[in-house]
């Protein structure tokens, strides 16, 4: 049985708007962040002892920075025995959560500080974001020379998964919608104008079945989480949030060497991290699902057991995952309606699961909110990676 | 108006006799002495059994689309010329998938478990790419 469980906890959150920022610099979304997580939390930023900033991918000199010690150093850090980076691209958030966990757990460290800040809206051109992302986890020697890119992938599992369940356009469409309902709340969300079925389905195709309003768009943004054990948890402000959960499968690297591109590792992974939670599904109150593209959400939400194959579709046709509905899902608006931010994207859905558990997701709160879960993937999704959070510990 | 350039693969060495062969019109892959399982992408050592006893065996050529995607937009920069072009995984009777494209035919009439044939497209003087086309009635 893992020992992080329920023996560590969450207990500040710090993030900046997702949007287009040309004027800040990259630091500046890292360090407002941690502030804002360190404050959130109740301990005194000397407290920290150890900084986990994870990858930035805009530039390769900004990211060094936040390798070697920038964040600690201008925020006045005192105590800090260890600044790293934890990386997985997507799936960054995830691992540095069970790392941070892990190295409470084992007395190395006392209160550890994540952050992440990424400047892919303003930091590089649209056409340099594509280029950059056709490269990014993409393998150089069997698909970067046939023409692979972020689209692309997203449409070969879209495809599959179409001809395999009978699921239709309008089921991928209302992904997008049912985020957007939740981005509409959010203040730190890019789009937040209502986004209809029609309009998603009339949007300009890219790599078929996949249209634009399917595609996440590329922002600036950052976040921050502190870390610390559940004993020193409960003498804080915030309710802790426990890590109650967590597992994950490292399914491929070439994205043709996917054993099932309309499954993933999801059913296993879950498996794992609702069994150490000793929950099912259904104790579920929130579910922050990683989005990207409408195929990932969609068919994480059935692999993890929520419902049976091919149904996911109808359950966001029918608002069962909108604001108020029986299963409140991906409510921060998800990539697709917050806005994507690199590494930070699944950070965003663990800032929010937190949030909702902590009770302070204002408009989009998620009544009595105890347990929820978490998934994060990264690269051309080579990982599932799942986190169960909760208020208590059963 | 001049092409763009496009992407060479960048070749590991393990895999050079692939792009060989693929130079000279045949689609090898690799295959375990030991469990007989075939390989693709060419590894340093077995990923059933671990054995490094791989050799390289003729292959069919045929196989199944498993997906695939007609790329109509914001393709990377050097296939932006080309759109609309397919990008496919194909199946191969081998029990291998590989990444490729679909060429020679209308890239809308492309199907899921379609039957498909390797073709062989020369990209530069150094490099062949094995490329996929439905195989005729």
């Amino acid at each position: 049985m893992s020992k992080v469980r329920g023996n560590v906890a969450i207990v500040g959150i710090g993030e900046v708007p997702t949007g287009r920022f040309a004027d800040k610099g990259a630091i500046s979304f890292a360090l407002e962040s941690a502030r804002m997580a360190i404050r959130d939390s109740g301990l005194n930023k000397d407290d920290i002892d150890c900084v986990l900033p994870t990858g930035a991918l805009f530039s390769g000199p900004f990211n060094t920075e936040l390798v070697t010690g920038r964040i600690v150093e201008e925020l006045g850090l005192k105590n800090v025995r260890k600044n790293t980076q934890v990386f997985s691209g997507g799936s960054s958030s995830s691992n540095a959560l069970q790392i941070a966990g892990a190295l409470i757990v084992a007395g190395l460290a006392k209160n550890v500080l994540f952050v992440h800040a990424d400047k892919l809206g303003t930091g590089v051109t649209a056409q340099g974001g594509i280029d950059l992302f056709s490269t990014a986890g993409i393998s150089s020697e069997w698909e970067v020379p046939f023409g692979q890119h972020y689209s692309s992938v997203a449409a070969l599992a879209t495809t599959r998964y179409k001809y395999e369940t009978g699921c239709r356009d309008e089921h991928f469409a209302a992904v997008c919608v049912s985020n957007r309902k939740w981005a509409e709340l959010n203040p730190n969300a890019f789009f937040r104008k209502p986004l209809t079925i029609e309009e998603v389905m009339s949007s300009k195709m890219l790599s078929t079945p996949l249209r634009a309003k399917q595609s996440n768009m590329l922002f600036d943004g950052g976040g921050a989480f502190v870390m610390t054990s559940a004993e020193q948890a409960r003498d804080l402000p915030n309710k802790p949030v426990y890590i109650l959960g967590e597992s994950g499968l490292v399914t491929h690297f070439v994205y043709s060497q996917e054993p099932d591109l309309t499954r993933f590792g999801w059913a296993r992974a879950g498996r794992e991290a609702f069994e150490q939670a000793g929950l099912a599904p259904s104790d579920i109150d929130v579910a922050e699902i990683y989005d990207s593209y409408p195929i990932y959400q969609l068919l994480t939400f059935e692999e993890l057991g929520f419902c049976e194959r091919g149904e996911a579709g109808e359950m966001f046709l029918r608002g069962d995952t909108w604001p108020g509905g029986k299963i409140p899902m991906t409510t921060d608006g998800g990539m697709l309606g917050k806005g994507h931010i690199g590494a930070g994207g699944s950070v965003s859905l663990l800032l929010e699961a937190a949030r909702q558990l902590m009770g302070k997701a204002g408009e989009r709160q998620v009544p009595e909110a105890k347990f929820a879960v978490e998934t994060a993937t990264g690269g051309t999704y080579f990982d599932a990676q799942v986190t169960i959070l909760g208020t208590e510990i059963p | 108006m001049s092409k763009a350039i496009k992407p060479a693969p960048v070749v590991n060495q393990w895999a050079q006799p692939f792009w060989d062969a693929a130079n000279e019109g045949r689609l090898i892959i690799q295959k375990c002495q030991d469990c007989g399982e075939h390989i693709f992408y060419p590894r340093i050592a077995c990923i059933h059994c671990a054995s490094d006893n791989l050799d390289w065996v003729e292959c069919s050529g045929r196989g199944a689309v498993y997906t695939y995607t007609v790329v109509e937009a914001n393709a990377p920069s050097a296939f932006t010329e080309d759109m609309p072009y397919v990008i496919a995984v194909v199946k191969l009777e081998e029990g291998v998938r590989m990444l490729s494209n679909i060429v020679g035919c209308d890239p809308y009439a492309v199907e899921c478990d379609m039957p498909v044939t390797v073709t062989f497209e020369k990209l530069n003087d150094e490099y062949t790419l094995p490329k996929f086309t439905p195989l005729g009635e």
